[in-house]
């Protein structure tokens, strides 16, 4: 319990000094698996509770098609996904960082984002139009905050430069895009395989 | 078997009998903020047709291509008869000028050409109380008849003043109320001729623009001159249509998809000031990833209380919207069957009905508000008179109709917001999805709650400020303390 909430305060520094924060976290275990993943599906949750609780006028999902579960998968996804592409191309690439590292910079980074998501959803309903614009400016801080963090995160796990990590980030996207691409494939021709079996039963029960 | 032929031959009676139901429940659709197509009610519905019976046995109709409709009065033009018929407000025939005649009755000579004055192909017609207009689009003239005796009183060449390479080839006209002629000229890229009263070249009114598209520009930046050259050039649009309201607005409209606006409404500049506040800025049918094809306007008919209707050749429909760009309404359809169209060209109000034309029809038709069109149209009058309240009742009595009626929500939730009725208001806004107006309600609707809760958030500010300035004491104090170590 106590590691745990030292764990806790611990993010309070990695995010105030990322460089110094993430190096601890990589090669002096001071990262927590657990807390990065709960952060994950913290945030997953919020995308639920903004595409429900924004207030009207800044809320423009269709939330009569709202789908809490199709919701919170496409929220949590990318991030593992990102993770898997990342820590695939970086392992051939001589990255240094784990998949588990790669977990906990993305779970940590996400903590800024995350309180200042709440922010921004509990003002969203007392705002007028023309306040709109300073909420979009503050949760625009709060993606560029997740963003730098994520940026030098992985500088320092992977014991990256800052241009060799803009390579790997695309190289990732590329990653990224094969992946979906071949896991739609698989389940297209899965489908297929199942149908041809069923089709298959069926007509010989019928001939028999 | 004779008692089946009998019984086939009562049955045939009573389908023609019912061949023609009066009072159609047409279904209709309307565009709600989200984009859908949701089910709408009907709000016109055919109600008589102006064909060959409306017709003396020697003249028939062959293909409408402007309809006007003035002092109760219809002009039809039919291009293919090379006719003007006019009808009386009851669609009774009342004359057909083919051969243009003096008030004598002799037939016109033309000065330029020696011959007679006979119309060839002519495109559109416009009438005041004193006029009609006909752009003879085949002889390249103008034709003035007097309103009433339909006799020859001017015609109008081309002006010696006009400037730019467009040909003289009138094909649709309006005129306002000083008597200035704005004149949709057949593929002109210049823009509306303006001619002055007498007949002068005045300008080039209202200029339309093509859509950029960042492809063609690319090519062109890497193009040398040469190749540029060669390449086909992006003309202005040519507008299709134009009308005038009784605000001295000019209204337009385009065929051309690749235009950059498709529909105008025009000041005295010639600057496009159509108000867009629908959910949508596209007029006509949105286009998506299920419906590629964009509506293609053929011709607007504009009312007295800012109602327009525009009507697309592309599907054959009708659409209606109000001052602010609310579409109202939809109706009307391509097709092989009574009331719908195979080219619709041309659509006027007659008081609230609507009469449109089709070039491949010999028949006109006319579409009266049902009961739901007559609510929205009555609400939209007072609106526009000012009588918001008036307005909003009738939106109610709308609503109880059809429940999917967005814009009503909107009108009925405005008029709640002038009457200061801010928390009601916000619910009829966010009925009726409109994040504007919602948003004026809630800036009241917090004022309110801001001032009579004001004792919280005056305790709150002061003890931030106490909490401050106690911060500062201690501080201070503690510095002193320092130094005095």
């Amino acid at each position: 319990m106590k590691k745990i909430a030292a764990d806790l305060g611990y993010i309070r520094h990695v995010i105030f000094h990322p460089f110094d924060g993430f190096y601890e976290v990589r090669f002096r275990n001071k990262g927590n698996v657990g807390i990065a993943l709960l952060m994950i599906l913290i945030s997953g949750l919020l995308s639920v509770l903004s595409a429900q609780y924004t207030g009207f006028i800044m809320n423009s999902n269709a939330r009569y098609e709202f789908n809490s579960l199709t919701t919170f998968i496409f929220g949590v996804f990318p991030f593992f996904l990102f993770a898997v592409s990342n820590w695939s191309m970086t392992a051939i690439f001589d990255g240094s960082g784990k998949f588990s590292d790669i977990i906990t910079v993305l779970g940590y980074s996400l903590f800024p984002k995350i309180i200042i998501d709440i922010l921004v959803l509990i003002l969203s309903n007392v705002v007028i139009e023309s306040e709109v614009s300073i909420l979009s400016s503050v949760s625009a801080i709060g993606t560029l905050w997740f963003a730098f963090l994520v940026f030098s995160g992985l500088c320092v796990i992977h014991e990256y430069g800052a241009g060799r990590n803009i390579i790997m980030l695309l190289a990732t996207l590329v990653a990224a895009i094969v992946i979906v691409f071949l896991s739609v494939l698989y389940i297209s021709l899965v489908e297929k395989l199942i149908g041809f079996v069923v089709e298959f039963a069926s007509e010989f029960v019928k001939r028999w | 078997m004779k008692k089946i032929i009998a019984l086939l031959a009562i049955m045939l009676l009573f389908a023609s009998s019912a061949a023609y139901a009066e009072h159609t429940n047409d279904a209709s659709y309307i565009y709600d903020f989200w984009g859908n197509a949701n089910n709408s009610m009907g709000a016109f519905e055919l109600s008589s047709v102006i064909d060959n019976t409306n017709m003396p046995e020697d003249i028939s109709i062959k293909g409408i291509n402007d309809i006007y409709v003035h002092n109760g009065r219809i002009s039809l033009i039919d291009t293919a008869q090379n006719r003007l018929n006019v009808f009386t407000e009851t669609y009774e025939f009342v004359t057909s000028v083919k051969i243009v005649r003096e008030p004598s009755g002799k037939i016109v000579v033309s000065e330029d050409t020696g011959k007679q004055m006979i119309l060839n192909g002519p495109e559109g017609v416009y009438a005041t109380d004193e006029y009609i207009y006909i752009a003879d689009t085949g002889n390249e003239r103008i034709i003035i008849l007097d309103a009433n005796t339909f006799a020859y009183v001017r015609e109008i060449t081309r002006p010696e003043n006009m400037v730019g390479v467009t040909l003289f080839k009138p094909s649709k006209i309006a005129v306002d109320e000083s008597g200035r002629m704005f004149v949709v000229v057949k593929n002109s890229t210049e823009g509306i001729v303006e001619l002055n009263e007498d007949g002068s070249f005045s300008c080039y009114f209202g200029v339309n623009s093509p859509k950029v598209n960042i492809i063609d520009y690319l090519w062109k930046s890497m193009a040398s001159a040469e190749q540029r050259a060669k390449m086909s050039k992006v003309y202005a649009p040519a507008f299709s249509n134009v009308q005038t309201d009784n605000e001295g607005f000019v209204y337009a409209v385009t065929l051309d998809t690749a235009s950059e606006n498709m529909v105008f409404r025009m000041n005295s500049k010639g600057e496009n000031v159509i108000r867009l506040f629908g959910y949508s800025e596209q007029l006509g049918d949105l286009v998506t990833p299920t419906n590629t094809e964009q509506s293609r306007f053929a011709d607007i008919a504009v009312s007295d209380y800012g109602v327009y209707a525009l009507l697309d050749t592309a599907k054959g429909r009708v659409f209606i919207y109000n001052f602010d760009g609310n579409l109202l309404s939809i109706f009307g359809g391509s097709g092989d069957i009574k009331g719908t169209f195979k080219e619709p060209t041309s659509i006027a109000w007659q008081g609230d009905s609507l009469i449109v034309g089709d070039a491949r029809l010999s028949s006109a038709y006319v579409f009266t508000p049902t009961d739901f069109g007559k609510l929205i149209l009555e609400a939209e009058k007072r609106y526009n008179a000012g009588d918001f309240e008036a307005a909003a009742q009738l939106q109610l009595e709308v609503i109880d109709m059809n429940a999917n009626y967005d814009h009503a929500y909107v009108s009925i939730g405005k008029n709640l917001l002038m009457e200061d009725e801010y928390e009601e208001a916000m619910v009829y806004f966010s009925l009726g999805n409109d994040k504007t107006y919602y948003s004026k309600a809630y800036a009241g609707y917090r004022n309110i709650q801001i001032q009579r809760n004001f004792i919280w958030f005056a305790i709150v500010f002061l003890l931030f400020v106490v909490w401050i300035l106690r911060g500062e004491y201690q501080y201070n104090k503690r510095q002193r303390q320092l130094e005095e170590l």
